[in-house]
């Protein structure tokens, strides 16, 4: 009678694949071993099954423990649930790079093309009097017939850009202008445009993790003076980078544009992407504690989740200076794009359904208009992959395609009321309009699960928990308890020189605590006061971190 | 340096000639990493980013792109003796970013002549033939005899 019991728990252990608890099993150890000598054999029939032996090195655990990360994010059902998880490793989140739109530092197109692994490509036959080989019979008409209307407009900018301070309002007033004007001629002809959505200055913000760099001084030091660390202390190493954009207005549809290039990119590109090994601050960036945030301009669950067309000011080129010369300038111009492109698609995909570390199992396309009123420079972006982080080396990277013009000149300048030389450089703008989006065959969804939002989810409080916490995750408030910091005195006399020994040791450092390694559900859960519990017992309200 | 200070002008005072200025560009090696094209200085504390950039413009007609700088904390150490902490000088450091054309890398100031290299690498040569000679001379009166023999 005993022995069956004991069997039957011995089972229940395995099955619950607790290897940890083998109290029970060492307290009956004489009939656990030839009981589970029987089980294995009888399972496996006579041989016996081993997992599979792993190298526990350093390097190798943790690329493991990435990689099983990463295949949990992929693993989570719902788009939100994937973005608070990318967050989950820190309650302060990560020191980024700050790639503001509009701040670029000189010479910076060899590392904007290295964080966002693009190649680069110039058309360099599109003149302004002639857009070779895009002007079509439909574009020419519709410019005739747009042209007055143009003109019209241009001058009311120009008058209102005389009139007013500011530099930017002007031009996304004219921007906003053009749209309606072209919505409204192109919509017979392309009816895609009915189905468009156009937002006015939306929140755009992309959040990656771009690997390979040198590592920082500090990092080296650190591993330097431990003994077992000294051989990874030159390890390249990732960088969390967080783009701000700005733009002045977007068009999305419900269906993708249709790919440019090949998805497998490794045959159309015939030179290396240049690689930037130093810290980005030696560039003159700077580096922020913040929550990674991707989103795309509207909240995860619209029906057009789509680019099509996203238009951003390029004014700030004004304020750069003029020694950095006019080559210099253009490469800003394709940087401002490739990040406003790329800064747009990536946030795209993770509501998809990837992730900066999971890669899109299908090319996604976009198109950008950078323009000052005056001049305007046409991209289009294909992204082939949004992994950038060096964790995994057996991932052989996809490039991502990048096709732009130079800075092309609509017209000469405005005297006396009146346009001067007008160009036709409107009809490369029409095309992109004229771009249809069309239906593709692959599954467009395949790391989300039947519940594809937190909104599809039955059970209302982890909806509602869910729902609220990932809105004051993208809110990027100040945490509840503000962040830890060591005041100069301290540093001076407790840490550089131990000056102060008898005094209680009250402070993290003082502890051995990293308060910046906390994790983003380290802290206490909600009180539920007595009055509002339904069980007496429960004083915390639940928590539903993914 | 012309002056112990920078002389602060007030209006009224007679017009400020300065014949040599107060400044000073110290070229230094970087602590971190830099793409060949940028520049570390450590620089008087009173110069702005202009006037670095102008100081390299005007006086040695180095094209320069862009100057950031920064102020970086002297350390601290105990005072010899004495125990209590004091804390060195502060120094302003200077980014400079040159065309990107131009490659920069810092010379070696010190090179070594060949006999040095030579010198060095019979250094634990020389030392150990010279510890055997001393062995040898301390033990004169008891040759012949090994060296953990003793009374």
């Amino acid at each position: 009678m005993k022995k069956k019991k004991v069997a039957s728990k011995i089972m229940e252990l395995i099955n619950m694949n607790l290897h940890k608890n083998l109290s029970f099993i060492r307290n009956n150890i004489v009939f656990a071993r030839k009981f589970l000598r029987n089980f294995c054999q009888s399972r496996s029939g006579g041989a016996v099954t081993y997992p599979e032996i792993e190298d526990t090195s350093y390097l190798p655990t943790k690329q493991r423990e990435r990689k099983k990360w990463h295949e949990k994010i992929k693993s989570l059902s719902t788009v939100e649930e994937k973005l608070i998880e990318v967050n989950m490793p820190s309650y302060y989140g990560f020191r980024c790079v700050d790639l503001s739109e509009g701040v670029i530092p000189y010479d910076s197109l060899n590392f904007t093309q290295s964080i966002t692994r693009t190649y680069f490509i110039e058309e360099a036959d599109v003149q302004e009097e002639n857009p070779a080989g895009v002007s079509t019979k439909k574009t020419s008409q519709v410019f005739d017939k747009l042209k007055p209307l143009v003109i019209d407009s241009l001058i009311f900018h120009h008058e209102s850009r005389i009139a007013s301070e500011d530099d930017q309002e002007p031009v996304s007033s004219l921007v906003k202008n053009l749209n309606t004007l072209i919505m409204a001629h192109l919509a017979k002809d392309a009816p895609h445009l009915m189905e468009a959505e156009v937002d006015y200055h939306p929140r755009l913000e992309a959040y990656w993790v771009a690997g390979g760099m040198e590592p920082t001084y500090m990092t080296r030091k650190a591993k330097k003076n431990f003994a077992f660390m000294k051989e990874y202390a030159d390890l390249p190493e990732d960088r969390h980078i967080q783009y701000v954009g700005n733009p002045i207005l977007q068009l999305r549809h419900a269906e993708p544009l249709p790919p440019r290039s090949e998805f497998d990119t490794s045959k159309n590109v015939d030179q290396d992407i240049p690689f930037f090994k130093y810290d980005p601050r030696v560039l003159g960036l700077s580096l922020n504690r913040r929550h990674g945030i991707n989103i795309p301009g509207f909240w995860p669950g619209d029906p057009c989740e789509h680019s099509l067309i996203s238009y951003h000011l390029c004014n700030h080129l004004r304020d750069r200076p003029k020694v950095y010369g006019s080559e210099e300038h253009a490469e800003a111009l394709h940087c401002q794009a490739i990040l406003a492109s790329y800064g747009w698609l990536l946030p795209l995909a993770c509501y998809q359904g990837f992730s900066p570390f999971n890669d899109v199992t299908y090319p996604l396309l976009t198109q950008t208009v950078l323009t000052d009123g005056q001049f305007w420079s046409f991209y289009s972006y294909q992204m082939n992959s949004n992994k950038m982080n060096s964790v995994d080396d057996t991932h052989k990277p996809r490039h991502n395609m990048c096709w732009g013009t130079r800075s092309l000149k609509l017209f000469e300048g405005v005297e006396d009321g009146k346009v001067i030389g007008m160009y036709r450089v409107l009809e490369l703008l029409l095309n992109m309009y004229l771009n249809k989006p069309c239906k593709r065959d692959v599954e467009m969804k395949p790391y989300l699960g039947e519940q594809q939002h937190v909104a599809d989810i039955d059970d209302e409080e982890r909806r509602v928990w869910l729902e609220s916490r990932f809105k004051h995750l993208y809110s990027l408030r100040p945490r509840h308890r503000p962040m830890p910091e060591v005041y100069h005195w301290e540093k001076i006399y407790k840490i550089d020189h131990k000056t102060r020994l008898l005094e209680p040791k009250r402070r993290p450092f003082e502890l051995g605590v990293n308060p910046f390694k906390k994790r983003l559900d380290e802290h206490h859960p909600a009180y539920i006061p007595k009055a509002k519990r339904t069980n007496k017992k429960e004083k915390w309200e639940k928590t539903y971190y993914p | 340096m012309s002056t112990r200070w920078y002389p602060i002008y007030q209006k009224g005072n007679p017009q400020l000639r300065v014949f040599l200025p107060n400044f000073w560009m110290k070229l230094v090696k970087p602590k971190f990493n830099q793409p060949p094209n940028i520049l570390q200085f450590h620089v008087s504390m009173e110069m702005t980013r202009i006037d670095v950039r102008n100081y390299l413009e005007k006086v040695y007609n180095i094209p320069v792109m862009d100057v950031r700088t920064r102020i970086e904390l002297g350390p601290t150490r105990p005072e010899n003796l004495k125990g209590y902490i004091v804390k060195d000088e502060d120094v302003k450091v200077a980014y400079v970013v040159l065309p990107r054309e131009i490659k920069f890398e810092f010379p070696n100031l010190f090179p070594k002549t060949e006999k040095e290299i030579i010198d060095e690498e019979t250094k634990a040569l020389k030392e150990v033939k010279a510890a055997y000679k001393k062995f040898e001379e301390r033990n004169q009166m008891r040759s012949r005899l090994p060296g953990w023999f003793s009374f």
